[in-house]
Formats: C-alpha cells, sequence, structure tokens
C-alpha cells in the first residue's frame, strides 16, 4: 500500500477539522481527544496537529497536557450587560409596564421607586437602553471569559477557552475559541486541528461543530447515552457534516447490550472503532497523561490506536 | 409544610447527576412524600429513561420569530442598526434579512419599527411534558435538534413550576431539578429557585476542577450546597479526594462506590431504590444511597424548620 502524504490529500492552506461530541457528558470525549491528539502527534505521516477545547464551562483537556512555557491568556471582552443610570431616572416605570426587556432582567424596587437589573438573566440585548426615554440605562461591555493557550510538553499547541460564570455566553466563547485557533494556525501551520466538544446539542455544540470536516461521537452501551447521541447526530446530520461512532466502555456488562447491538446495525452508522472498559483510563487521567501515553500496551490502548488508524483512513478519502 | 425545592448539578458531564436525582426523587415517594422531578437537561433529557417511562403530553414551547413586512418595510435601517446579536443583516437600501439563529428573542426590531412591518411571529423550539411514572410526578423540557436557545425551555419549566406553587401550594413536599452538565445559562436558570444544591462529581482532577467551577456559580447565586462523590471506589483515593473538598470548604454529603447494581439498574430503566425493583437490599450502591438520603434529610430538615 502507498504510504499517503499529506501533501497530495490536504491543501496546504487547510486544517482538517475534527470535533469530538456525544450529547451525553462524561462518556469519554476528552480522554479520546486527548489520545488522538498524543497519536496524531508522534505520527510521522502528520505535519502538525493542535488540540482544541471548546467544552468552555468544563475545559478538562488542558488537564492531560503539562505546558512547556507560560500559558498565554488572552480575555474576551464579547458580552453585554445593561447598566441602570439612577440620576437619569424619573421613575415612569415604563420599563416596566411596558415590559421592556423580555428575559425578565428588569424589577421594581417599590421603596426608592426605581428598577433593578438582575444581573445573571440580563442578555445586554440594549432593549431597555433604546426604550427608555431618558435613557437611563447603558449598554456595557463586560468580561466574558478568556482564551487560554500553550504549548505542550510534547509540542502541541493547545487552546481553551473558559467563560466567566454569569456571562450567558459559552457559544460566543466557543467561536471566539475558534477564532483564535485558526490565528495561532498561521504560525504553526498545524494540518489536523482535533476539537474537544462541549455535552449537549444546543448553542455551544452547534457553535462548536460549525465548519468542522468531520464529526467523532461517542457513545456508551446505555440507554441514555445512545439516546443522547442520536440527538447530536441530529445536529451533525443538520450541518451536513459526515460522522462516525466510537462505542466506548463497548463491553459493558448490562441488558441492555443486545438492544444497543441492534440499534447500531439498523442504523448502519459508520463504526470507527470501539474501546473496552479499562481502569488504565482513569488511571491516566489521574496521572494527567493520555492513556496511550501513560499505558500503551492497555486494552483501551491498543483500541485508541486501531480508531486513530480508522481516522486517517477517513482523511485520506476525504 | 413548604415545598423544598432541591437542585442536582455538578459541572462535569457524566457524573451521575440524573441517576441521584432519579433515585432521590424515589426514595421521597417511598416515603409518601408527594414529589414532583423535573429535567431540566433540555438539550439530553434522561431522567424518563432511567424511569423506564415515555414521554407524554408534548406542549410545545414557542421563541419569538420576528417576520419581515417588505410591503411595508422603507429600508430604513433602524431594525438593524439596534440589533446587538447581528441578527439583522440589511445591505444599505435593501431589504433586512434576519439571521435567526443569532436572534436572541428581545423583540427589539418588533417595538421598534416605525413602519410596523415586523409581526411577532414564532416557531416552536422544543417541548415540555407532563407525565407520571412510577407514582413521581415528572416534568420534561426537551430542545429540538438544531435549535439552540435551550435556555428559554428551561424557563418555561421554571415558570410553571412557580405557577403550580403558587395555585397548589400544599401540592408537592419536595420538587427535585435535574440540570444539565457545564455552568452556564440553563444551569444557572436551573438552580435559581432551588433551596439546596446537591453537586455529583467524580474523584478525578476532571471531576474535581469542574466541582470548583459550578461552586463558583452556585456561591454566586447565593445558595447552600453539599457534594456526592460518585464511583467513589474508582481509584482508591476516595480519602485524599475527600479531604481536598474539605480543604477548600466544600461540604460533603456522602459517596456512592461502583456498584453492578447501579449499572444494572442504569440500562434496564429501574430505579434501584425503587421499592418494587428487587436489587439487593444489602449491596454496596443500594447501602450508599440510603445512607446519602439520610443524610438529605436531615440536612434539609435542619435548614427549612425554623
Amino acid at each position: 500500500m502507498d504510504k499517503f502524504s499529506w501533501r497530495n490529500v490536504i491543501k496546504m492552506s487547510e486544517v482538517f477539522k475534527i470535533g469530538i461530541v456525544s450529547g451525553k457528558g462524561g462518556v469519554g470525549k476528552t480522554s479520546i481527544t486527548a489520545s488522538l491528539g498524543y497519536l496524531a502527534k508522534i505520527d510521522p505521516d502528520i505535519k502538525g496537529v493542535i488540540l482544541l477545547d471548546c467544552d468552555v464551562d468544563a475545559p478538562n483537556l488542558a488537564l492531560l497536557f503539562k505546558p512547556k512555557g507560560d500559558i498565554l491568556v488572552k480575555d474576551l471582552y464579547t458580552c453585554f450587560k445593561a447598566q441602570f443610570l439612577e440620576e437619569k431616572c424619573v421613575h415612569c416605570k415604563k420599563c416596566i409596564d411596558e415590559k421592556y426587556c423580555e428575559f425578565n432582567a428588569l424589577k421594581w424596587n417599590d421603596e426608592n421607586q426605581v428598577p433593578i437589573i438582575d444581573y445573571l438573566s440580563c442578555e445586554g440585548c440594549g432593549a431597555c437602553a433604546y426604550l427608555c426615554p431618558e435613557k437611563a440605562f447603558s449598554i456595557e461591555t463586560v468580561k466574558s471569559g478568556a482564551i487560554k493557550s500553550y504549548t505542550t510538553i510534547n509540542d502541541i499547541p493547545l487552546i481553551y477557552g473558559e467563560t466567566i460564570l454569569g456571562a450567558t455566553t459559552s457559544g460566543k466563547t466557543v467561536s471566539d475559541c475558534k477564532n483564535f485557533a485558526e490565528k495561532i494556525n498561521e504560525t504553526v501551520s498545524a494540518q489536523l486541528a482535533i476539537i474537544d466538544g462541549p455535552p449537549g446539542i444546543g448553542c455551544p455544540v452547534i457553535a462548536t461543530i460549525s465548519g468542522l470536516d468531520y464529526i467523532l461521537a461517542i457513545v456508551e452501551p446505555t440507554p441514555s447515552a445512545l439516546h443522547d447521541v442520536i440527538r447530536v447526530i441530529g445536529v451533525a446530520n443538520q450541518f451536513q457534516i459526515p460522522f462516525g461512532i466510537i462505542v466506548n466502555k463497548a463491553d459493558l456488562e448490562s441488558e441492555f447490550q443486545d438492544k444497543f447491538k441492534q440499534y447500531i446495525l439498523e442504523t448502519k452508522y459508520d463504526i470507527i472503532g470501539r474501546i473496552p472498559f479499562d481502569f488504565s483510563v482513569a488511571q491516566s487521567i489521574s496521572n494527567a497523561q493520555p492513556v496511550v501515553e501513560y499505558a500503551p500496551n492497555s486494552k483501551a490502548s491498543t483500541a485508541i490506536k486501531e480508531i486513530y488508524e480508522n481516522i486517517k483512513k477517513k482523511i485520506i478519502n476525504a | 409544610m413548604n415545598t423544598k425545592i432541591i437542585a442536582v448539578t455538578g459541572g462535569k458531564g457524566g457524573t451521575g447527576k440524573t441517576l441521584i436525582a432519579v433515585n432521590f426523587a424515589v426514595m421521597f415517594k417511598n416515603l409518601n412524600k408527594k414529589v414532583l422531578l423535573i429535567d431540566c437537561d433540555v438539550d439530553n433529557p434522561n431522567t424518563y429513561l432511567l424511569l423506564g417511562g415515555k414521554l407524554e403530553n408534548p406542549k410545545e414551547v414557542p421563541f419569538f420569530l420576528p417576520e419581515f413586512n417588505n410591503d411595508k418595510c422603507t429600508k430604513c435601517g433602524l431594525c438593524s442598526k439596534n440589533c446587538i446579536a447581528h441578527a439583522i443583516l440589511q445591505v444599505k437600501d435593501q431589504y433586512p434579512i434576519p439571521m435567526l439563529t443569532l436572534c436572541s428573542g428581545c423583540k427589539l426590531c418588533y417595538k421598534i419599527c416605525p413602519d410596523n412591518a415586523i409581526e411577532p411571529s414564532s416557531k416552536v423550539i422544543g417541548w415540555t411534558y407532563e407525565t407520571r411514572i412510577r407514582n413521581l410526578d415528572l416534568w420534561v423540557g426537551e430542545l429540538k435538534v438544531g435549535e439552540a436557545r435551550s435556555a428559554a425551555i428551561i424557563e418555561k419549566l421554571i415558570e410553571n413550576m412557580e405557577r403550580e406553587l403558587e395555585i397548589n401550594p400544599n401540592k408537592y413536599d419536595i420538587i427535585i431539578l435535574d440540570t444539565a452538565p457545564g455552568a452556564h445559562c440553563d444551569v444557572e436558570k436551573s438552580l435559581s429557585k432551588a433551596d439546596y444544591v446537591i453537586c455529583v462529581t467524580e474523584p478525578t482532577p476532571f471531576g474535581a476542577l469542574d466541582l470548583r467551577r459550578i461552586m463558583e456559580l452556585i456561591n454566586l447565586l447565593g445558595k447552600t450546597t453539599k457534594t456526592i462523590i460518585n464511583r467513589s471506589s474508582l481509584l482508591g483515593n476516595k480519602e485524599v479526594f475527600m479531604e481536598n473538598l474539605n480543604e477548600d470548604g466544600i461540604s460533603i454529603l456522602g459517596d456512592i462506590p461502583l456498584d453492578k447494581d447501579i449499572v444494572n439498574s442504569y440500562a434496564k430503566g429501574v430505579p434501584i431504590m425503587d421499592n418494587d425493583a428487587k436489587f439487593d437490599i444489602n449491596g454496596k450502591g443500594y447501602l450508599a444511597f440510603l445512607e446519602n438520603f439520610k443524610n438529605l434529610r436531615q440536612w434539609i430538615n435542619f435548614h427549612g424548620e425554623t
């Protein structure tokens, strides 16, 4: 078989972007992202890999890669919040009576006859600022999160977003994180980006998977994990992004196994691989290493290496 | 007696939030308490799967959809200029084009259009269900696949809950809210009305980091909280893990070790603590649940009775 060359496969300017999602949380997205990233890094066929953690509420990928040098922090100010300007208020109460705020962030303080802004509920839409005849509200930019990046001890550029609690902008932080990665990649020119996605199917997941070349959907043989992965596959289909399935903890002893196997068979999903339950995965997390580095000959690592080879084939045929 | 509202959260996904919310609900029911379980993980509602039931009585959740009437539109640009979400695209001298995925639903465009060219229409972004499984009232929110505004569905659930409490203050002794993973606005809205917050974590660095992030949110909301360590026997580090939590001032409700019966109950859709479930009542998981429940009752009585 011909040894494939990345030059023939991917335009030099293009990064092949793989996203890892699951719908349900805690089924192994981060562990698998870390291991695939590590394998891509040590693979001489691959001209550079870059890792992104878009689970901005719970960015855990960085726990598996020690930094080589400093962590670069870029604060994000992409969130708006309303501010009340008391000196301008004439206590007309129109903001409440005419329901300026659709998010119930404006409440009336009877004692002082002024509105109070519920900071957490405020979406920063600007309706109050525009509608108040006295201009007694302004819209301010507030810090919404940060993008952190560093080079790992094994020389992988790693970028992750982190929201500020209460900023209500997880989706935006994901987009900022992806844009930042593009910029970093102008200097590192990796040809493969692996993105650890958030759980769920809503705003942050949609922001994560838009523009991806391929999606890996992780599932476990349990009713809830299956239910949730079907939903996230629905989102992938709406974006018309090709996807493959990884079954994690595939050998879990349970009465649901038969039903699960039957379902997967009937859907004709593209199974990229099956990873057996293996304590070394949890141990590798505790040891702050990808499992393929921590226990390269473990059952889980063997399975993940096979998965990696399958994904490589996908990329060639893309 | 006032209804006690308990939210179950934890930051990290897959730590066992739903497992614990469902089994606590079942245990209160076993004591003949009137229980309502609300599934606020609207991206991926799993409570009904763990209870082995079906979703019934769907009610559509509408969301504001601006409808542009080009016959009335004078292309003045006021709507697009004032849309902070950049959800209205307008090229000079052209009609505005709505970018619906970006719309926050603030309705400002509709409120300010001088030509009344924007109609407040709506689209369905998901559903709420009200059903009864195993003598438990269960409310579930479900986001439509492809929609992003999950928080609006949680708001609907919370609104329904508050209305119910107002109309029928004695209908429920206990309300348990199961939240989404993460620490974003969905979780924040689910926690906002809770009297007590239970965090579920696992004894790994992932669990520890995400727990600390959710704690920040809980503190910001000023809620009282205790933590359960699930799969506590996973790595043999339970004592050290708990000690670290203690040092950070994180109060512990209890722990639940790895247990085969729990896995089976999960796969079967029969809660391990249900009276009819017939699991080993001397099993590690079963006993751990009893212990946690005892601690929970102590905790919420202590705080609830003044």
